[in-house]
């Protein structure tokens, strides 16, 4: 814990420095909240407020989101970025939801979060295990930033990507029709359209959502099992090819629905389908929905 | 005609013998539509099981028109548009290749038969491979049975 102590000072010092030296207007990092293991994250406008950013290791938002709340303003915005973080922000870029200028990126290394879950139910001595969108983490640290925080570290151009494969998606596979229907319906009869899931999505970042009004009669009011079905599928097929598998939609909702299941089948068909491709590494790829080649597959034709 | 429109036709209480597969059709304004228009012109006969519906590209269909047409109670659906390399739009339907490809394999995932979902490229010229075409998803899609997967509730009752 020691060197996450260290670097929590390191962290202050570094945003009260850009706040009084008015780099930029704002901060965005972590903060305790109300128990042990949990944080939240917070927006720190003046150098006094400094103090009060943590990094430890319940750090589990993805701050990127955050940053639309500066969608509007001219000033530019600092914040904290691991990998997840940082692929975040590249979401927000590429869908020309903010612009580079405006953010400072203030890269970090990102040694896995615990699960906060688990945390509550173990207690503080336990042994807790790493949450479940970090053991699958394959970007810990930002790659690429303004100013970096810890360790210096060289920045490494990540391999040619390679095709994934996830075995849970796989597994489901095998199933017969009913069955991965009656799966999926099992999973989806729990939902209770809180929309926390798109809340916290970097890549669900429309200025008007179809699920935010039902008098556009896409989505009703009712909550029962196929209206469900069709947000998740809707979601799932509008943050096709640009979900960059922070996995915060499976973390954050409420009632354990595994989401990302329906995001890693379609970033698996991605890959094998139209090339690999890791969404949000660089804002200037070519994203696999919104480009095509002539000698795409037909198979279905 | 809008998608709620096109299915308000509803299919009475069924008696499985006289079943009629319902299909929706979203046929590109430049071809395929224009391909119906030739399949009728020249007289050729096709089972009455398909509705219809117009779009300016085969790339404006999303996919939540065809969930959302699930939900109202249709049995297939089948988007058609111009061949790869023939777009009123240059390339709309290049678009609509990936998307639907996507989509083709995530709605398997989830359970549904994958015949429930085609995509064909069918021309202006093309009014007998619109007969054949039509004859067939209706073949396959009277051998699957009527689809209960993704109704709403107005379906609920219909289902037990």
């Amino acid at each position: 814990m020691g060197t996450m102590e260290q670097l929590t000072l390191q962290l202050r010092e570094t945003a009260r420095e850009i706040l009084e030296s008015k780099k930029a207007a704002a901060v965005i990092g972590w903060e305790m909240g109300t128990f042990w293991y949990s944080t939240a994250p917070a927006i720190l406008t003046r150098p006094e407020e400094t103090e009060r950013l943590v990094w430890n290791e319940y750090c589990l938002n993805n701050l990127a989101k955050y940053l639309l709340d500066f969608q509007n303003t001219d000033e530019k915005v600092a914040i904290f970025a691991r990998g997840c973080d940082y692929r975040g922000i590249n979401r927000l870029i590429q869908d020309k939801q903010i612009d580079r200028d405006k953010v400072l990126i203030i890269g970090l290394s990102c040694p896995g979060m615990k699960d906060d879950k688990k945390a509550r139910e173990l207690g503080q001595n336990a042994d807790i295990p790493l949450a479940k969108k970090c053991e699958e983490c394959t970007y810990p640290d930002a790659l690429a930033y303004d100013l970096w925080v810890g360790e210096p570290k060289e920045a490494a151009k990540p391999a040619k990507a390679e095709a994934k494969v996830f075995p849970e998606v796989e597994s489901l596979e095998q199933m017969t029709a009913d069955d991965k229907y009656e799966n999926f319906a099992a999973n989806y009869e729990k939902c209770l359209r809180c929309y926390a899931c798109r809340n916290v999505c970097p890549a669900c970042s429309c200025r008007e959502c179809i699920f935010g009004n039902s008098s556009k009669e896409w989505s009703a009011k009712a909550n029962n099992l196929s209206e469900n079905m069709f947000f998740a599928l809707t979601r799932a097929l509008h943050v096709a090819g640009r979900c960059i598998q922070c996995g915060e939609c499976e973390r954050i909702c409420p009632v354990n629905i595994p989401i990302m299941l329906l995001n890693k089948k379609i970033i698996q068909d991605i890959d094998h389908l139209f090339g690999p491709y890791d969404a949000g590494l660089d804002p200037e790829d070519k994203m696999p929905l919104g480009s095509f080649e002539f000698t795409d597959p037909e198979e279905f034709m | 005609m809008s998608v709620n429109e096109a299915l308000d036709q509803k299919t009475p209480t069924e008696n499985l013998e006289n079943w009629q597969p319902k299909i929706l059709v979203f046929a590109c304004n430049w071809c395929t539509y224009a391909g119906a228009d030739l399949t009728g012109l020249s007289r050729l006969q096709y089972p009455a099981t398909v509705r219809i519906l117009r779009v300016p590209c085969s790339g404006r269909v999303n996919p939540q028109f065809v969930i959302k047409a699930f939900q109202k109670g249709v049995d297939a659906v089948l988007v058609c548009g111009c061949h790869p390399g023939d777009c009123h739009y240059t390339t709309g339907n290049y678009f609509t290749r990936r998307r639907f490809l996507l989509m083709r394999r995530l709605m398997e995932y989830i359970g549904m038969e994958p015949e429930r979902l085609q995509a064909s490229w069918v021309s202006a010229a093309e009014a007998q491979k619109f007969q054949q075409l039509i004859t067939e998803v209706t073949e396959q899609i009277r051998a699957l049975g009527p689809n209960r997967k993704l109704r709403d509730v107005q379906w609920e009752q219909w289902n037990n």
